[in-house]
């Protein structure tokens, strides 16, 4: 009994810290993250389009969406000089990453959001995996 | 043997502490990391990469410093336990998940499910270890 008592005290203890921490952390993951999430065949239709690969270094090289280029928060500085020349004001960007459990690609869609104060950017739903489905990308690339 | 019972202890604690830590640092590859499971709505995955990481501190702090020992078992088994059915699944269903027990970490992909599904049963039992040489303690009379 004791230590269930003591068990809830922990419980309590860790779901008042992670409270704070889902609004006050940064990188604090969102409940309302398909907000951004938008199917291949919505994003067929749109046009203009920028393509943003959200992966690793090492995947984009592999194999990339045709047109895409790299933006990952890992090399975030040396990346977005190279989005800048590509991007576009009346331009939608469509941002993906290597599936749907990847998160990467809300990363960087969040971050685009924030820095370029814009609202047109999007996350494909299912990212590499099902542009690989839809035989838009050449075979696996990892 | 009681020695060796708080070292057990003490290590499993820093071994949650730790775990906890490295998951606070980047909380969205955890929650990748939960998402590649393939067992949890997205909701539920949120809220569990937002908790785990503080009850692994809190459980992590309570073995280490011996405090709230109970709770921080039962809370520590109910954890490990899950990450074993967890990791087990998604080995017997061939997924390609990421551990996420320690971050996301290249050693824990390579090495497949092995070594997280051992070195959790290694840390259930350094919890259970512990209890034991407790329990024997108090049937034998302090020693």
């Amino acid at each position: 009994m004791r230590a269930l008592r003591e068990a809830a005290v922990l419980l309590a203890i860790a779901i008042a810290c992670s409270t704070v921490a889902y609004f006050g952390h940064p990188k604090a993951p969102s409940f309302h993250v398909d907000d951004l999430e938008r199917e291949l065949d919505e994003i067929l239709e749109m046009s203009p389009v920028l393509w943003v690969d959200a992966r690793s270094d090492e995947e984009y090289q592999s194999g990339h969406y045709e047109d895409s280029i790299s933006l990952n928060e890992e090399n975030w500085e040396s990346l977005f000089i190279g989005f800048l020349d590509r991007w576009l004001p009346d331009q939608a960007t469509v941002v993906y990453c290597s599936s749907q459990s990847c998160l990467r690609s809300h990363e960087v869609a969040r971050r685009l959001k924030e820095e370029l104060d814009i609202e047109e950017v999007y996350v494909l739903r299912g990212g590499w995996e099902t542009l690989m489905e839809a035989n838009l990308v050449g075979g696996p690339e990892k | 043997m009681r020695i060796a019972g708080r070292i057990a202890e003490f290590l499993v604690g820093v071994a949650f502490a730790w775990a906890g830590v490295v998951k606070l640092l980047d909380p969205s590859a955890f929650l990748s990391a939960i998402l590649t499971y393939e067992v949890f709505p997205y909701q539920l995955a949120v809220a569990a990469s937002l908790i785990t990481p503080y009850l692994e501190i809190c459980i992590g702090g309570c073995l280490a410093f011996r405090v709230m020992l109970g709770g921080a078992r039962l809370i520590g088994t109910g954890l490990l336990v899950a990450f074993i059915g967890l990791l087990t699944q998604a080995a017997l269903r061939g997924l390609d998940a990421d551990c996420g027990c320690f971050g996301s970490s290249v050693s824990d992909s390579e090495s497949g499910y092995t070594w997280p599904i051992i070195r959790d049963i290694l840390m259930l039992a350094g919890l259970y270890g512990c209890l034991i040489v407790d329990r024997l303690k108090i049937s034998g009379g302090a020693e």
